[in-house]
Parts: C-alpha cells; sequence; structure tokens
C-alpha cells in the first residue's frame, strides 16, 4: 500500500516530462516528414499527455495528502565545489499551481483544436505548447532557483516561437522579437542573481537561501544590486511596468497560447518571486522597488486597459494590472493573498480568453468599435464572458472577491496607500469589463456582426468546463485551505471590495459608447485617450533611449572596427609589403615564394638557437 | 596510443596526394571519410583509456628528437587536450562530410585538410614547448592555402591578411619560447610552470606579454580580431567549420596551456586586466555583430566575444571558471561549426548571405524549413539558453570568475544578452516573413514574387543534425565532459592560483570572507576602474 | 557553382485596369491559352471536382443528420462508426472537412446575395420558430437556452441552410467540374477558351435549379428552405459564394495582423480582398493559411499527368502543394471568367450603343475588382512557365 500511494510522487519527475515528451513526439509531424496525412495525430497525442500529467498530478496530490508534503532531489552536475541539482517540492501548494497549470494546459488544447481547426501547422503548435506545458509544470515544482531559472528561460524561448507562430506575418514577426528581448533581458538580470547567490551562498535549494539570507551579511551595495536582479526575472515575466510591452505585442500570437500566456505563464512568474520573498528580507530596496512597480503596474495597467480599442489588449493590460496587485502583495509579506488571487485571476482570465477567443474566431474582428449585439446569439461565450468578469471582480463571492477582501483587510491599517490602490483597481478594472462587454455583447448588431453563430463544442465544450471551475473557486479554495470556512473577514473590507465594484459597474454601464470611443473631439481627453491608448508612449520611449543606443553603440563600433582597426591593418599590410597591390593581388602568383619565406624564416630561428645553445 | 593521432592524418593526407591524377573527386572524399573516421575511433579509443581522475599528462610517449635545441617528441594527453582532440576529430570529419561539388584540385584539397587535422591533433598532444610550436606552424599553411585558392572573390586579401597575422602570432610565440630559453640560459621546453625562482618578475612579464599577444592573435581577441570576420568571409563553409571550431581553440588552449601554465605568478598580477581586456573583447565583438547586415560575419563577430569568456574564465582561474573555460572550447566549437553550416547551407541554396535581402526563409515548401529551425537551436544555443550547450559553459565560467572579477563578469553577461540581440535579429530578418531573396522594393510587388530555391536535401542537413543533437546532448547531460575534465581543470586553477593560495581553496558554505572579499572589490573598484 | 539570387526569383506582371477590360470586352479569356495553362487548369479542376464531391456530401450530411446536434462528435464520419474509419480519422488520414465549413463561414458571414436575404424575411422566422418548437421538445438543453439567449438557435439554423446552400452548390460544381476532365480526356476541349465556355455553359444550365433544404425531426419533415422561397442556383448561391470565397474571403491570422490598432483589416467587408484571387499561393502550407487544407486534398487526388509535369519543374514533390495553389488559382480565374462572361448584359458582338455602354459597365466593374488580384498568374508577360535547372 505504501508503495502504491509512493510511486507517484517517486515517478514526480516525469510531470515536465510529459510536456517535453508531447513536443518530441509532434516533431514528425511539426518537421513534414509525414506529408501524405494532416498534423492532427500530434494534437491528439498531446493531448493524451497533458491528460496523463493531470491524473498524475492528482495522484500525487491524494497521495501528498496522506504522507505530507515530500521533497524529491537528483544531483545534475557536480563538479568542484558546485553543486547543481533538480529538485522538486511536492507540497498542497506547488501541487495546486500543477493542477492549474496541467488543467488549464488541458483545456487550452482542447479548445486550440476548434479554434486553429483550419490551421495546417497544427502540429508545430502543439509541440510548442507540450514545451510550454513542461517548462510550467517544472517552474511550479521546483524548489531550487537553479532550475526555476533554467525552465524559465525555456519559457521565455517557447513564447517567443508561439508568439512568433504565424511567422510571415509582419506583426507578428517584431511581436516574437520584442517579447524575447524584453523577457531576456529580465532573465539576463535574474542570472547574474542566481550565479551571484551560487558564488555567495553556495547551494541554490531555496531553503538552503532562506537559511543563508538572514547572516549573509552583504554590503548594502551588494545586497540591493542582487535583490534587484532577483526580482528583474519576474517582472519580465509578470509584464510588469516597464518590462509589459511584450504582453501586448503578444497578443499577435494564436489566442490559445494567448489563454495561458495570461493566465499561467504570468503566475509562473509571480511563484517564482513567491519563492524568493523571504531571500528578499536582504534588500529592503528591492522590496521598495517591488511594491513601486506594482503600483505602477496596478494602477497603469487597469488605465491603459480602459483606453484599448483591441479586444484581446484591452484584457492582457488587465493582467499586468492584477499581477500588479500579486506585486504588491509579496512586497508588503502577504504570500497567501498573493496566491490566492494568482489563482482566481488565473482561472477566471483564461476563461475571458476562451471567450474573447470564440468572439475572434466568429467575427474575424478584434476591433470593439466594429463589435456589438452577440449576447442573444452566442450563450457559451456571453456567459463566459460574465463568469469571467464575475470571478475577476469582487461583487459576487468568487475567487477575486476573497482574495481581494482579505488583501484590502489585511493591508487597511498599515498601508492606506496600498489598499487604496488594491481598491481603485478593482473599480476600474469592473468598468473596464462593464463597457468591454457592452461594446461587444449589447447594443445593435454591427455588419461583422450581423451573421455570428455560437463557436462548436470544441470551444464550446472547454468554455463550460472552465467556467464551472471559475465558479466553484470559493470551494476549491477551501479545500486547498487558503481560506478556512468563515475566516473573519470584516465587514469593512467586504463593503469596501463590493462599493468600489459596484462604483466601477455603474460607471462603466453610464459611460457614453459610441464609434468615437477611441478619439474623442476634446483635446483634453483626446490628449489623455492617446496617452493611455498608447500604452504611455512605452514602445516610442524604448524606441528613442535604449534600442537607439543599442543600435548607435552598435554602428559606433563597426566603423571603428571598420575605420580605425581595419584600416590601420590594412595601412600596416601596405607598408611592409611596400605595394598595396601585394596584399591585395598578389597571392595566387607568388604562393610558392611565401610558403618558401615561411619555412626558411622558421629553419633560419632554429638554427640560430641550436647554435646558440651549441 | 597517441602517435597514430598524428600518423593517421599525415599518412592519410599523404595517400591522397599521391592518389592517381584522375581519381574522381567522390572516391577522394570518401577515402578523406574513412581516414577521419579512423582518426575519430582512436580518439574514442584515446577516450576509453583515459583516466579522469588523475591530474598530470596520461598515456605520454616521449623520445628526445633533437636534445641539442631541447626539441624532445613528447606526446600526453590530459583533461584539457582531450574533449579538444575529440572536437578537431569530429569536426574535420564533418567539414569534409560537407564539402560538395569540389572540381578544383580536389586531391590537395581534401590534403590539406586532413594535414590541417593531423597538426592539431599534434598541437594538442604536444609535450614540449617546440614541438607544439612547429605543429602550430604546420596548421597555418594548408589553411591559408584552403582560404587562398578555394575561397571568395576577396580571398586573396583575406588570406594575405590571415598569413600576416597568424606568422606574426607564430613568431610571438616562438620568440617568447625561445626568450624563456635565454632568459633561464637553459634549453628546457617542457611544460614545467617558471616561477620566480628561476626567473625575475620582469621577465616573465615580458615573455607573456608577448605569448597574449601571440595567442590574442589566434583567439582571436580584440584589437587583434581584425582577420578573422575576412578570413571567414571568404572561406568556403568546410574552412570556416575548422577556422571557428578548431583552429581559434589553438589559441585558448595555448592560452590555459602555456600561458597560464608556463606564467603562474606572472599570470595573477595580469588577471585584473586580462579580465578586463576579455570584458571589452566580449562587448566589442557583440556590438559589432549586431551592425553586421552579412551572415556570416555576424557569425565571426560573434566568434569573437564569445572567445572573451575564455580569457575571462582563464583570468580567473578558479576550478569552476576553468571547467567553463573548458566547456566553452567545447561548446564554441560545436555552435559555430553548427552555425557556419547553416549559413553555408542558406548561401548555397539562395545566393546570397546578406540580411537586407534574404526573409521568410522557414516557408515550409519553398523556403529551408529544417535549415531555419536549427538555425533556431543553434542561435538560442549561442545566446546561451538553458538546456543547450551554450548555457551551462557560460554559466560555469561566469559562476567561476563572478567573485574574482565581479564588474568583468557582469559585463560578460551583458555582452551574452547582446548575442540574443543580434542573433534574433538574425533569425527574424532571414527566416521569419514572407519568403523573399532580392532587396523589398514595393510591398505590393514583392508580394507577387515566385521564388524558387534549390530544396536541401536531408543528408545536406545531416552534418549539421549531428551536431545540433551533440549540442543539445551536452546542453542537458554536461556531466559527461564534466568529469573528463574536471581533475586536471582543478589542479590547473591550484597551481595557477598558488599565489593566493592563502585566500582560495574556501569552501561555499562560509561564504562571508568570499563575500567580504568580492564587496572590497567592488567598492574599491580597482579591477574595473574606467570600465563600467 | 555560385548562385545568383535574381534568376531564382520571378516577378509575374499587372495587368493595367484598361488592358483587363478591353480584354473581357474582346471576349478573349482572362487566362492565356496555352497548352500547359490548360493542363493545368484541367487537372487542378479534375482534382478539384473529387474534393468538392466529398466536401459537398459531408456538408449535406453535415446539415441534414447533424442538425442542431450540440456534440457533433463524428460530424465527417458520415454514419460510419467503424474502426477502420474511426482510426484513419485520428490519423487524419482524411478529407479536410474543416475547409468546407470555412467557406461555408465565409459565405454566412458575408452575408451577400439571396439566401442570406431570405435568411432574414418573415418567412424563415415562422419556420424557424416551428422547428425551434418541434426540437426544445425532446432537448432539455435547448430548452433551457432557448428563452435565455432567443436568436441562438435562429442561428444556428441559417448556419446549416447555408451549410446545405453550399452542400449543393459544390455538388453542381463538382459533377461540372469532373465532366469537364472527362470532355478533355476525349479530346473536346481544346483550349483555355473551350473551358471557359464549358464552364461559363454549365453555369447557365443549372441557373434555374432550385435550392430547397428540409430537417427531420421526430420523423416529420420541416422545411428550413422550402422551393417557395424561389432560391435559385446561380443569384442565390452561386454569386454569393463567388463574392465570399473568390473575392472578399476572411482574413488570414498567418498573413494579415488582427490587431484593432495596427488598422490592417478595413472595417468594410466589401473592400475585402482576401479570397481565392487574391491569395498568395508562395504561403501555402505555411502557418495561418486555411487554403493549406485544399491544396493537402487536392494534392492527395491530383490526376497522373499533372503530377508528372510538377515532378519535373522546381522541387518536385517538395513544393507541389505551392504549384498547385498557383495551378488552382489559374482555373479559379477560369471559373469567375466564365461567371463574367455568362453575366454580360448583352451579347458582345452588339453593334446598339446602349448595350455596349452596359457591357462596357459590367466589364470594368470586374476589372476594379480583379484589378489588384494576382493576376500575375495569367501569363500576360510572355513568361511560359519553363522548369529551372
Amino acid at each position: 500500500m505504501a508503495v502504491l500511494s509512493s510511486l507517484p510522487i517517486q515517478l514526480a519527475w516525469l510531470i515536465p516530462c510529459y510536456g517535453f515528451l508531447g513536443m518530441a513526439i509532434s516533431l514528425p509531424w511539426a518537421s513534414g516528414w509525414i506529408k501524405r496525412s494532416g498534423p492532427r495525430p500530434a494534437a491528439y497525442l498531446n493531448l493524451l499527455l497533458t491528460l496523463v500529467a493531470v491524473v498524475h498530478g492528482g495522484l500525487i496530490l491524494r497521495s501528498v495528502g496522506r504522507l505530507g508534503p515530500q521533497h524529491l532531489q537528483f544531483s545534475w552536475f557536480e563538479v568542484a565545489d558546485l553543486h547543481l541539482q533538480i529538485s522538486f517540492e511536492l507540497s498542497l501548494t506547488t501541487l495546486a499551481c500543477l493542477a492549474l497549470v496541467t488543467l488549464m494546459s488541458l483545456v487550452t488544447q482542447v479548445f486550440a483544436l476548434g479554434y486553429l481547426d483550419k490551421e495546417w501547422s497544427l502540429a508545430r503548435f502543439y509541440a510548442l505548447l507540450g514545451f510550454f506545458e513542461g517548462a510550467m509544470a517544472g517552474v511550479v515544482l521546483s524548489s531550487n532557483l537553479f532550475i526555476s531559472y533554467f525552465l524559465l528561460e525555456m519559457l521565455t524561448l517557447s513564447t517567443y516561437l508561439l508568439v512568433g507562430f504565424w511567422y510571415a506575418q509582419s506583426l507578428v514577426v517584431t511581436a516574437a522579437r520584442d517579447a524575447f528581448f524584453t523577457k531576456r533581458v529580465g532573465d539576463v538580470l535574474l542570472l547574474m542573481g542566481v550565479v551571484t547567490l551560487s558564488v555567495y551562498a553556495g547551494s541554490l535549494e531555496f531553503t538552503d537561501l532562506y537559511a543563508w539570507a538572514p547572516g549573509a551579511g552583504l554590503s548594502p551595495l551588494v545586497a540591493n544590486l542582487l535583490g534587484l536582479g532577483l526580482i528583474a526575472g519576474p517582472i519580465g515575466k509578470c509584464a510588469q511596468f516597464p518590462m509589459h510591452l511584450w504582453l501586448d505585442e503578444a497578443m499577435e500570437g494564436p489566442n490559445p497560447a494567448s489563454i495561458l500566456r495570461n493566465s499561467v505563464v504570468v503566475t509562473c512568474g509571480a511563484l517564482v518571486l513567491l519563492k524568493l520573498m523571504p531571500l528578499l528580507q536582504i534588500s529592503p530596496l528591492a522590496v521598495t522597488v517591488l511594491l513601486i512597480i506594482g503600483t505602477i503596474s496596478a494602477l497603469g495597467g487597469a488605465l491603459v486597459a480602459i483606453a484599448q480599442v483591441d479586444l484581446k489588449r484591452a484584457f492582457s493590460y488587465s493582467t499586468t494590472s492584477y499581477l500588479g496587485l500579486v506585486f504588491i502583495a509579496i512586497a508588503l509579506q502577504q504570500p497567501l493573498i498573493a496566491l490566492l488571487l494568482l489563482f482566481s485571476h488565473g482561472m477566471a482570465k483564461a476563461l475571458m480568453f476562451m471567450s474573447v477567443g470564440s468572439v475572434i474566431s466568429t467575427t474575424n474582428c478584434q476591433d470593439l468599435t466594429e463589435l456589438g449585439g452577440l449576447a442573444p446569439r452566442m450563450p457559451a461565450t456571453t456567459t463566459a464572458f460574465l463568469v469571467a468578469a464575475a470571478g475577476l471582480t469582487g461583487i459576487l463571492p468568487l475567487g477575486c472577491f476573497w482574495a481581494l477582501a482579505l488583501m484590502v483587510q489585511a493591508l487597511q491599517d498599515h498601508s492606506p496607500l496600498a489598499t487604496g490602490t488594491v481598491l481603485l483597481t478593482h473599480g476600474l478594472t469592473a468598468f473596464n469589463l462593464v463597457r468591454v462587454y457592452r461594446q461587444v455583447f449589447l447594443g445593435p448588431s454591427q455588419p461583422k456582426t450581423r451573421r455570428t453563430p455560437e463557436v462548436g463544442w470544441l470551444m464550446a465544450l472547454p468554455m463550460v468546463c472552465l467556467m464551472v471551475i471559475v465558479l466553484s473557486t470559493p470551494w476549491l479554495m477551501m479545500r486547498f485551505g487558503f481560506v478556512s470556512g468563515s475566516i473573519g473577514l470584516s465587514s469593512s473590507s467586504v463593503l469596501a471590495v463590493v462599493i468600489t465594484g459596484l462604483l466601477g459597474t455603474l460607471a462603466g454601464f453610464r459611460v457614453e459608447l459610441n464609434k468615437t470611443w477611441s478619439r474623442s473631439v476634446q483635446r483634453p481627453l483626446r490628449l489623455l485617450q492617446d496617452l493611455l491608448g498608447q500604452d504611455f508612449y512605452t514602445q516610442q520611449l524604448y524606441q528613442r533611449t535604449i534600442v537607439t543606443w543599442v543600435a548607435s553603440l552598435a554602428a559606433l563600433t563597426d566603423q571603428f572596427d571598420r575605420q580605425v582597426v581595419s584600416g590601420l591593418v590594412n595601412r600596416l599590410g601596405r607598408a611592409s609589403l611596400s605595394s598595396a597591390e601585394a596584399l591585395r593581388y598578389g597571392v595566387s602568383g607568388q604562393l610558392q615564394t611565401y610558403v618558401l619565406t615561411i619555412i626558411v624564416a622558421i629553419l633560419v630561428l632554429l638554427s640560430t638557437l641550436s647554435w646558440v645553445y651549441r | 596510443m597517441l602517435t597514430p593521432l598524428l600518423l593517421i592524418p599525415f599518412v592519410g593526407a599523404a595517400l591522397l596526394l599521391f592518389s592517381p591524377a584522375q581519381t574522381p573527386p567522390g572516391r577522394l572524399r570518401l577515402g578523406a571519410i574513412l581516414v577521419l573516421t579512423l582518426q575519430l575511433g582512436w580518439c574514442l579509443a584515446v577516450l576509453a583509456r583515459f583516466d579522469p581522475t588523475t591530474t598530470g599528462m596520461q598515456l605520454q610517449e616521449s623520445f628526445s628528437w633533437v636534445p641539442e635545441i631541447g626539441l624532445d617528441y613528447r606526446l600526453g594527453v590530459d583533461g584539457l587536450s582531450l574533449p579538444l582532440l575529440l572536437v578537431n576529430a569530429a569536426l574535420t570529419l564533418v567539414s569534409v562530410i560537407c564539402t560538395r561539388d569540389i572540381s578544383q584540385r580536389p586531391r590537395i584539397y581534401f590534403a590539406l585538410l586532413l594535414t590541417i587535422s593531423g597538426a592539431v591533433n599534434g598541437a594538442f598532444l604536444a609535450g614540449n614547448l617546440l614541438l607544439f610550436f612547429l605543429f602550430y606552424e604546420l596548421e597555418l599553411i594548408p589553411l591559408w592555402l584552403l582560404i587562398s585558392i578555394w575561397g571568395g572573390a576577396q580571398r586573396s586579401y583575406a588570406a594575405t591578411k590571415f598569413l600576416i597575422f597568424t606568422a606574426i602570432s607564430g613568431m610571438l610565440i616562438l620568440g617568447a619560447f625561445l626568450g624563456l630559453a635565454l632568459f633561464t640560459g637553459t634549453v628546457d621546453f617542457s611544460l614545467t610552470p617558471v616561477l620566480t625562482e628561476r626567473l625575475a618578475m620582469g621577465q616573465q612579464l615580458l615573455l607573456l606579454g608577448a605569448l597574449l599577444v601571440g595567442f590574442g592573435i589566434k583567439i582571436p581577441l580584440v584589437p587583434f580580431h581584425s582577420w578573422l570576420p575576412d578570413a571567414h568571409t571568404q572561406a568556403s563553409t568546410p574552412v570556416s567549420v575548422l577556422l571557428a571550431g578548431v583552429l581559434l581553440k589553438l589559441g585558448t588552449y595555448g592560452l590555459l596551456r602555456f600561458c597560464l601554465g608556463l606564467f603562474p605568478e606572472a599570470w595573477a598580477v595580469l588577471a585584473p586586466w586580462l579580465a578586463l581586456w576579455a570584458a571589452v573583447s566580449v562587448l566589442y565583438g557583440s556590438l559589432a555583430a549586431i551592425a553586421q547586415t552579412d551572415m556570416k560575419r555576424m557569425v565571426a563577430y560573434s566568434s569573437v566575444g564569445h572567445m572573451g569568456y575564455i580569457l575571462l574564465a582563464a583570468a580567473a582561474a578558479t576550478p569552476v571558471s576553468l571547467l567553463g573555460a573548458e566547456f566553452q572550447m567545447v561548446s564554441h566549437g560545436l555552435i559555430s561549426a553548427l552555425l557556419f553550416l547553416l549559413v553555408g547551407i542558406v548561401y548555397r541554396k539562395t545566393g546570397t548571405r546578406n540580411l537586407d535581402v534574404l526573409r521568410g526563409l522557414l516557408n515550409p515548401e519553398r523556403g529551408l524549413p529544417f535549415t531555419g529551425c536549427l538555425m533556431i537551436l543553434g542561435v538560442m544555443a549561442s545566446a546561451g539558453l538553458p538546456g543547450m550547450a551554450g548555457f551551462i559553459s557560460e554559466f560555469l565560467v561566469f559562476r567561476g570568475s563572478l567573485d574574482r572579477f565581479p564588474v568583468a563578469t557582469l559585463a560578460c553577461m551583458v555582452g551574452s544578452g547582446l548575442t540574443a540581440v543580434y542573433f534574433l535579429l538574425l533569425v527574424n530578418r532571414a527566416f521569419f516573413g514572407r519568403l523573399a531573396i532580392t532587396r523589398s522594393l514595393d510591398p505590393i510587388q514583392d508580394a507577387r514574387l515566385d521564388i524558387q530555391l534549390a530544396p536541401v536535401a536531408p543528408r545536406e542537413t545531416l552534418p549539421a543534425t549531428a551536431l545540433a543533437l551533440a549540442v543539445l546532448g551536452l546542453g542537458l547531460l554536461p556531466i559527461g565532459l564534466g568529469r573528463i575534465s574536471e581533475s586536471t581543470t582543478t589542479a590547473m586553477a591550484w597551481a595557477g592560483g598558488s599565489v593566493e593560495s592563502v585566500e582560495r581553496p574556501q569552501p561555499a558554505p562560509q561564504a562571508q570572507p568570499v563575500a567580504n572579499a568580492i564587496s572590497r572589490a567592488m567598492n574599491s573598484g580597482i579591477t574595473m576602474g574606467g570600465e563600467g | 557553382m555560385p548562385v545568383i539570387p535574381e534568376l531564382l526569383t520571378r516577378a509575374g506582371g499587372m495587368p493595367s485596369l484598361e488592358a483587363l477590360t478591353e480584354r473581357l470586352l474582346a471576349g478573349d479569356t482572362l487566362l492565356l491559352d496555352t497548352p500547359d495553362n490548360l493542363v493545368e487548369v484541367v487537372d487542378s479542376l479534375a482534382s478539384y471536382g473529387v474534393v468538392l464531391d466529398a466536401y459537398s456530401t459531408n456538408l449535406i450530411y453535415q446539415a441534414e443528420a447533424q442538425f442542431l446536434n450540440p456534440f457533433p462528435l463524428f460530424k465527417y464520419l458520415e454514419g460510419d462508426l467503424s474502426f477502420a474509419k474511426i482510426w484513419r480519422h485520428l490519423c487524419h488520414d482524411r478529407i479536410n472537412y474543416e475547409y468546407a465549413e470555412y467557406c461555408m463561414k465565409a459565405m454566412l458571414w458575408h452575408g451577400t446575395g439571396g439566401l442570406d436575404r431570405y435568411l432574414d424575411s418573415p418567412d424563415f422566422d415562422a419556420s424557424c420558430a416551428q422547428i425551434i418548437r418541434r426540437k426544445l421538445r425532446r432537448d432539455p438543453l435547448l430548452a433551457l437556452l432557448h428563452p435565455l439567449f432567443p436568436a441562438f438557435l435562429p442561428e444556428l439554423i441559417r448556419m446549416a441552410a447555408t451549410t446545405h446552400a453550399l452542400g449543393q452548390f459544390w455538388r453542381v460544381m463538382s459533377d461540372l467540374f469532373l465532366n469537364l476532365a472527362e470532355a478533355e480526356g476525349q479530346g473536346r476541349i481544346s483550349g483555355i477558351a473551350a473551358v471557359v465556355e464549358f464552364i461559363s455553359a454549365g453555369l447557365q444550365r443549372a441557373a434555374p435549379e432550385s435550392i430547397t433544404y428540409a430537417v427531420m425531426i421526430d420523423g416529420e419533415s420541416h422545411w428550413v428552405l422550402p422551393p417557395e422561397a424561389g432560391l435559385t442556383f446561380l443569384t442565390d448561391v452561386a454569386v454569393p459564394y463567388v463574392e465570399a470565397v473568390f473575392l472578399r474571403g476572411m482574413p488570414f491570422f498567418g498573413t494579415v495582423s488582427f490587431n484593432a490598432q495596427a488598422q490592417q483589416i478595413s472595417p468594410d467587408q466589401s473592400q475585402f480582398t482576401y479570397g481565392a484571387l487574391f491569395a498568395d499561393p508562395l504561403l501555402t502550407m505555411g502557418a495561418g493559411i486555411p487554403p493549406s487544407l485544399l491544396m493537402q486534398d487536392m494534392g492527395r487526388h491530383l490526376p497522373e499527368r499533372l503530377h508528372q509535369r510538377y515532378l519535373r519543374q522546381g522541387r518536385g514533390d517538395g513544393d507541389g502543394r505551392v504549384k498547385l495553389c498557383a495551378s488552382f488559382q489559374k482555373a479559379m480565374f477560369c471559373v469567375t471568367n466564365g461567371a463574367i462572361d455568362g453575366t454580360f448584359p448583352a451579347p458582345l458582338s452588339s453593334c446598339d450603343p446602349a448595350a455596349q455602354a452596359a457591357n462596357h459597365a459590367h466589364a470594368t466593374g470586374w476589372a476594379h475588382r480583379l484589378a489588384a488580384s494576382r493576376t500575375d498568374c495569367l501569363g500576360w508577360d510572355g513568361r511560359a512557365d519553363q522548369c529551372l535547372p
């Protein structure tokens, strides 16, 4: 019996492998070796493997429930004083996160089967999803900073490849590039942190790091730089200001990948930050930065989202915004609330993006000003949107209600500013959801929404399943012990959350929506709309600063290399060979001469030597 | 056991050279492949006999050749040279396999390739300074001929530039070796470290300086790199593979074996400046690569950048960093060879390497999709993405060097980030978008272009696929290489760090003093003052 | 030997508006009449005919047997649930019916012509109401959803109606294309002009055929598109089909950004140029290019003559589906040509100025639509399709 229940645990290392195996299995179709028949077997096999991962995760969860948290460790690379290990932490929390990742992956893969039904590169897509899923499953289970870093970088790579999936489309090309660069900046800074920790602390196990941190005794400079390096990776992964640009552009990628990216990928980044949290006590500066970035992202993201005319982008900025709240919670030492928020947001946002995906696939349109009147015709899509919106806001007692109310309650006494940020973000999000709902689902139908039958079962079924999951989040939270029964939520915090939500909703219903939503005629309002619609001109800012700097530095180096280094060599060459012609054209004819010269030179040198030391 | 590694390629070269004049090129190529397979097999046999636990030279062979001048025929192998021997055997085989359509003087061509392989083997095996020098020079002339006869349109210029640079490099190295004899007054050209008891620090520094410039040209390090991009752009693909994959390693090998190995004390004195040099080289190479529009030049400049990591690791001379240097040599050998092979395929099919012109090569039917996939893998490996050989090498280098030269190491990490910039630009420009191989004029007209590229046969990508698998294998299971080299590099680190031995061997858990040393170094800024 | 990039690149001409108008009025075919073009057109239409046959059968099966089925798990199996067939479908060794649905959705979404008008008529609403009433008796899920989302089921019935109508249309087209191939095999078709004429005549012949659709609910037949609606083949289905699939099309994920801020997609559907006559054949089988499905299906039913020809060109089978797409585009120009010819208001030989003006307006209108299409494949620049070395 004991063996039977510990077997899934001993085989836990297989969980990330399922995803990677899925990728490997897809290769014959993805690479075009199998040309005669289509790519769908790759999709089915990936689905099957994900299902296996879900079941395996469930079995481990049961065993862990009985045996308590487990720790798995394998040695990967040990030389000199360097010990790199692969290790997994199997606790209720990590397994809940794993369940989130694998389940989301499963429903997304089913959804993709419908959404991408006329896609011939389906095998490549599923290969990349498998890669994605494997890396994410590894990140959430990892109990070792090295492996976390290792897999985060793989996530970066697979994000690049997934965003670049439709590689022939011009905006996809820039989007994939920017996604990779932004994340890579974060990753390189994180790598600096990882290497530094590896040198100072020796082991990269999180538990060892926690033990090391209090007595680290680093100088403030080193400690702060280290702290900043460590948070840079998650900042990039979670699309926080100022490294949030990629998430907007990544919306060029296929919608099923957007579902994962906006729900679980950002969650993975935040989980790594959560694991790093105890370490950050060495650097108060990093914590402050985290708080500031979180606040800016939460409010900025919510504001920018409101000004978007693109259906997908209106919600990708809201992802930035909610992850900002998670950052605030982490900065203020509220890991449980951060987790709760991650969970509820992840599931609701995934559902939201499914609804968005089915709108896009039915109307061929993402422009909010061209949509309208879908509600009476698309039951699953409409309900999914409403349930997701309820899950994201705190009006009904679904996931985010608990997370936000707990957060307000925990912060209201000692951090009124953060409390204000949470409530304001919540209100703005509610406003945004309502105005999008009105633009897409209510009102008269427009030319592009005149004929809009509900999507097929391959898209509707995962939506409905996820709807059920989102609706049951309160129960799930209690089951996993995030929320203990009728915890003493103070009525003031509950009221604050509900009231801000209602205010936002009300404002969303009252605001005037028309075709000119994108550009107002009033100049001040238009400037504000442009500022927010263009995401505070972040892209232009980057273009003017860092891109220009690197490009001109590169051009400068190249000029220097051509003019000075190479030029000097050429001049020297001409001088020494007495004729420029000799350098340029003189070889083929005088081959033998050169060989002779070299050989004679060597012989002369050797004989001189032998003569000297005779 | 080791002499066959010289005999096989040299005898093979002679046989090819004296084969009947009318032998078809295909037969010659097959012959060369057979010889090189034999060499690879023999290398593996050496690997099987190799004992990774001992630190010194193994399987030694020696007899006095010209005792008057101290030239001994002394061969040996250790954890530093063995992986490089394997890389040499593998890459020479790859370069012969990827040679196709050789119509011009095939006998000489294959003979020269074999000669290079043998000379490189000799240089890696040599246990005597003069013997090393002989082989070092021996490899030069065939390579020069390969560029100047089978190269591109500007081959004369490039070949001559290469010849002059490398000849100067050879002179400096020989000068340093002879100077050693002159200063110490003994004709001892063995590989014993020269310590202060034998030679004054000033003279040591002089000799080390000459060696550094000599090997710095070969590696190449900024500002002696000018020959490399020209040589690469003019050389044919197989030669580029050999040049980047194997011949540059002679420089780094010399750096580790002779500069660090012979003059540990002088090395310790110069180390901070070497770290600075490494950082400059890395950043310079990476920035210059960003500005390139010729794919091959870009890969060549990336070599300049990536070789800087090895200098950094050698400067730090800790066990981990030296192992990192070994890893970096092997992984750079594999990755740059892979990239050159792929650029070669693109060039052969499209007739251009210009990134202003190439677009959309991932197109599944008319483009080069499999080449594109391998290219993505190759550039990601080069950019240090985990799971591939580049990452573990860079990680080891950085991990080993950070506590000695924090600022230089961080600068090199920035360089690693820049690698991603230029290689991603390469992939995005050449492989994404709609297929095109001519300059873009007008979007509507361009969308009407019909492009007919010759298909890439599976056998053409076979060598690249094999290298890609090796890159993945080394990245996922690095412990194999780690076992081979660990004891040697560790021993080198202790010997090299003997000056600081009071402070050095500290196990990591007691990080306190080390940490203090780091913060001291960072605060005082002595190491890298003008750099950050 | 060095490869010279310019030699690997060819650009077809782009005929002017006037040239196109002139050619249409002169009664010349759009596609240049060459033996090569004839083989390409006839053989690609032959394989298209086979594929359309399968599409048509499946669409009609879906509309009749899978009517309002919320989980049409086996809709592509056409009732044959044998293990062998399921296995073949799991291995994706089958016709890609998804493409047929894609065309159906394009027709439904663009919504032009008589069929679409009928779908908005009170008669249709009435029959819908009756069908839904009958259907809800047995189906609790739909009974629950219908009151909440009153437009849900009618919209699905509109989709089913379009599905069936397209199935009927393709039934005719499939036979027409297969007959064309047979006629060519018997030597009755001598050039492109004859092909255009054959198609034009076929369309004329089928024009008055009526389009009807009834569903069985509980053993009782209900009209969705009754004969009384008077929907006919040419004007109510064929013309909207050409408009939706040949000309407008739907934007491909793989070539156009859906980003609202980038504004790459016109807000006006009638300005869309993503149809079959505008598609870039070079991108076939790439990511996000739906016609790849059709090319795959056609490639599997390619007549041996065309296959042999492809084997001698370029990469042989390696880029076969790109070449097939180019040939298919030529064939579609012939079909369009046939449709244009068949709808001239007056005979081209007419000397009446009013008739000439009407004809001129007709030709100019079409030339406008086709000016930006892939007219480079028509071969007007005198470029013969030669094999590259």
